[in-house]
């Protein structure tokens, strides 16, 4: 423990025993699945495909047109039914397009593989941009803009970590496909056009770390070290990451201090898009939490229902009022009030929780919050900030820097929603910004 | 067919406000029933049986408060009490009285204590003083003659003051202190006459430590206002040139002095580490102990007094809102000011070293301080 700082981070019970052991279930969906026609605010969908048209699994359904412009593909082979509106995970009800599923599950390539050994990073770079790949960690940042501009970095961390409770998704992934696994990450390497790779894996999972160990010497892939994190949240977060991994810091991106973070699972997709030409179609998702009877592993298109899932899986243990569903983990997940949600690109579990909740106390100023906060905000001076109604405290206070992790609230001994009151100050200041 | 909405994160650890106070108040009990079975066993069941009255006067004295507080309010009066934890401030209050005061006085102050240092503020988490901290300040503001017939020798502290103003500077002069209260053993152990629950230094820090391990108090704290305490006074006994004592240095035990005397680790581990009235960021608490401690040395050496130690807590009390806003940053952005900041406490400690120094003449002739021969009413010579 640091003198002037706290531990930044906190050991959080992690319930993966819930799914870690258990098989991973493949489902299909009984009729349709929904792909959502959402790639971030501010996108405009270009669909190719019309109602009525056949498409197989690898089939491009659109194009985005926006900053950073993603395709998508199809994850199911069947017959296009056209665009409704469904609730999404952003919260707001999103464009969907349904896909009604056949029997074959005709496949056919994406895009044509690429021998990445012989490729250029510019080649690559296009290759990826045409892939869709978009980051796995949660945030769904398409992946080739981080690899854009690699003059600076030397260090490319890959984050096996997964500290939020109850998620197992990426453990069982990288468990199932570790050859895959390497191959994306050298990839990723030869992108980054770095020497160091570091994957970062929960000392926990020593099974994991021996499995991905095994395939690098089998490999012998030059430069690539796994090592062990503790067992602490947010430790999956890029920047405890970074700093347990190379004590750096930096202000607003990794890039600053010459990093790239990517997520496992990314890597593998990667794997898949370049060796064989496969866009990415299914998902590893964890189905977990007390609110289920039994929690488990999936591997289901992208697109399908979430209450279909569950159904499949065995139902909730009781109604849905007294239930929280959460799409992700509990720290960082929203949860969301209806479960006709389909599992989205970047989606890595459905949490569901029973409903109850501690009653909330007067601070006493403890500053459990300010020691453990992972960027080093302090949360209870910008709470302070939001009663005052003081924009320019909160924005002093570095507000705008919160992850939103959820840290301040879980180690609240007084049961405050702190990251709530934080979030009030971002939401202050993102509309005063906007209103200049 | 519709979830409970929640924001998240939907996750809270068991560690809870209610537990924080549970073991505190624990913490408290154990030094509390160890000054309650020394007054039994030393001086008597009426001495012991004064402790325990004083405590219970203090307590059904804070729940009326509460209660008429919770009425005026329109609030339901168990639950303004049980979420309000005044109990911890009867229990502190209570120890930090001497033994023969009258429960009338103790009413009073638990009175100031509850209804001026807290309820007006809006209660627990609003105030500004340590509530405990302003009982005691009002008891030696207008009860310093009230006590009852239970008399006990003078306090080694109240001596300590008035007698060697805080500088015994000789072998002979500590050893006619030492004989009074017991030898080192005593000091450490706590058994002899002063406030309640203050003397008990051994058994407070043992209390301490697993109040830190539990997550009820900030390491910080405690450890750098004692270290404070202890670096100041090691300088002033450098340059006062104390004399060594059966071999020991004079720059470690004249610091040991002042650490076992008084009540600093009472207060250091107790009631300066009270985190409604301290700074909330780990580097505001650093520089907020530090100069606690500058000032308590101050006041003992300078004022004479024998309680440095409240009164530097309520002055530290009045700089914490200021200490916070100055340190208002995220924290890896103000690193070198916090650095600068204690810096400069450091700095305060040392000028207080040197101007106590410079100023306070030791006092080298050892007294003749017979501890039978001492019926003088406590209350009465701590204000000396």
């Amino acid at each position: 423990m640091s003198l002037l700082l706290g531990p930044m981070c906190q050991h959080i019970p992690g319930k993966k025993g819930l799914t870690d052991h258990s098989d991973v279930k493949r489902l299909m969906p009984k009729k349709e699945v929904y792909i959502p026609l959402f790639a971030g605010n501010n996108s405009q969908i270009d669909l190719l495909v019309s109602e009525g048209d056949h498409v197989k699994i690898g089939t491009r359904l659109a194009n985005t047109k926006s900053a950073f412009p993603v395709p998508l593909y199809s994850s199911v082979s069947g017959t296009v039914k056209g665009i409704t509106k469904r609730p999404h995970n952003s919260l707001k009800p999103q464009q969907h397009l349904v896909i009604e599923v056949d029997e074959q599950q005709e496949v056919q390539q994406a895009f044509l593989p690429m021998d990445w050994h012989k490729a250029n990073r510019e080649e690559m770079l296009e290759f990826v941009k045409e892939s869709g790949i978009i980051g796995q960690g949660g945030a769904g940042f398409p992946t080739y803009v981080k690899y854009q501009k690699v003059e600076n970095i030397n260090t490319l961390v890959i984050n096996a970590v997964e500290c939020e409770p109850y998620i197992t998704a990426d453990y069982k992934c990288v468990m199932d496909y570790p050859e895959q696994f390497v191959h994306g990450v050298r990839i990723l390497q030869k992108l980054a056009e770095v020497d160091t790779v570091l994957i970062g894996v929960k000392k926990t999972h020593p099974d994991l770390i021996n499995v991905i160990r095994q395939e690098i010497e089998r490999e012998h892939a030059a430069g690539i070290e796994v090592r062990e994190v503790p067992d602490v949240y947010p430790m999956g977060g890029e920047r405890t990451l970074i700093r347990q991994l190379l004590h750096r810091e930096y202000n607003r991106l990794p890039g600053e201090c010459g990093v790239i973070v990517n997520n496992a699972n990314t890597a593998i997709l990667i794997a898949n898009a370049f060796e064989l030409g496969q866009a990415q179609a299914k998902k590893y998702v964890t189905f977990s939490g007390e609110g289920l009877k039994y929690p488990t592993n999936v591997l289901v298109p992208i697109g399908m229902a979430v209450n279909e899932i569950i159904e499949q899986i065995g139902g909730y243990i009781e109604k849905e009022e007294t239930l929280k569903l959460i799409a992700g983990g509990p720290m960082m997940g929203k949860t969301m009030v209806s479960d006709l949600i389909v599992i989205d690109r970047a989606m890595n579990a459905v949490t569901v929780l029973k409903n109850h909740d501690e009653e909330a106390m007067t601070c006493m100023r403890c500053g459990s919050c300010t020691q453990h906060c992972p960027i080093g905000l302090q949360p209870v001076r910008i709470a302070n900030a939001v009663k005052m109604n003081d924009a320019a405290e909160m924005e002093k206070r570095g507000a705008m820097q919160c992850i939103e992790c959820g840290l301040c609230t879980y180690v609240c001994p007084s049961h405050i929603q702190v990251t709530e009151n934080v979030r009030k100050a971002k939401r202050t200041l993102m509309m005063k910004a906007k209103k200049k | 067919m519709k979830f409970a909405f929640h924001v998240s994160p939907n996750l809270q650890s068991k560690h809870s406000t209610q537990m924080i106070m549970r073991d505190l108040t624990i913490g408290l009990l154990i030094v509390f029933a160890a000054s309650v079975i020394y007054y039994f066993a030393a001086w008597g069941p009426a001495y012991g049986m004064q402790a325990i009255i004083l405590l219970l006067c203090s307590l059904v004295t804070t729940f009326v408060c509460e209660a008429v507080f919770a009425k005026v309010k329109k609030q339901d009066i168990k639950s303004v009490i049980t979420h309000s934890f005044g109990w911890v401030t009867s229990i502190i209050l209570v120890m930090m009285c001497p033994i023969s005061i009258t429960p009338y006085a103790v009413i009073v102050a638990t009175f100031f204590a509850i209804a001026i240092g807290r309820l007006v503020f809006g209660g627990f988490g609003y105030n500004i003083f340590n509530p405990a901290a302003v009982g005691r300040a009002v008891i030696f503001a207008s009860f310093s003659g009230v006590t009852t017939n239970l008399v006990t020798s003078a306090t080694p502290t109240g001596v300590l003051a008035s007698t060697f103003s805080w500088m015994p500077g000789t072998e002979a002069a500590l050893q006619s202190f030492l004989d009074y209260c017991g030898g080192w053993g005593g000091l450490l152990l706590g058994t002899y006459p002063g406030a309640i629950g203050e003397t008990f230094s051994l058994l407070i820090l043992l209390v301490g430590a697993f109040l830190i391990v539990r997550n009820v108090i900030d390491w910080r704290i405690p450890t750098f206002y004692l270290g404070t305490i202890f670096v100041i006074t090691f300088v002033i006994a450098i340059l006062e040139g104390i004399e060594p004592y059966h071999g020991i240095p004079g720059w470690l035990w004249y610091p040991a002095l002042h650490l076992l005397t008084g009540g600093v680790i009472f207060g250091g581990v107790f009631m300066l580490t009270d985190p409604v009235t301290a700074p909330t960021v780990p580097s505001g608490r650093i520089f907020f102990a530090m100069c606690a401690a500058a000032l308590t040395v101050l006041i003992r050496l300078k004022g004479n007094l024998p309680e440095g130690c409240l009164y530097s807590i309520l002055i530290m009390n009045t700089f914490t809102p200021m200490i916070e806003s100055a340190l208002d940053l995220p924290q890896l952005a103000q690193m070198k000011k916090a650095w600068i900041m204690i810096a400069c406490a450091g700095v305060l400690s040392l000028c207080v070293s040197f101007y106590a120094a410079t100023t306070v003449k030791r006092v080298n002739a050892p007294r003749n301080l017979e501890k039978t021969a001492l019926v003088m009413p406590s209350a009465v010579e701590e204000v000396l």
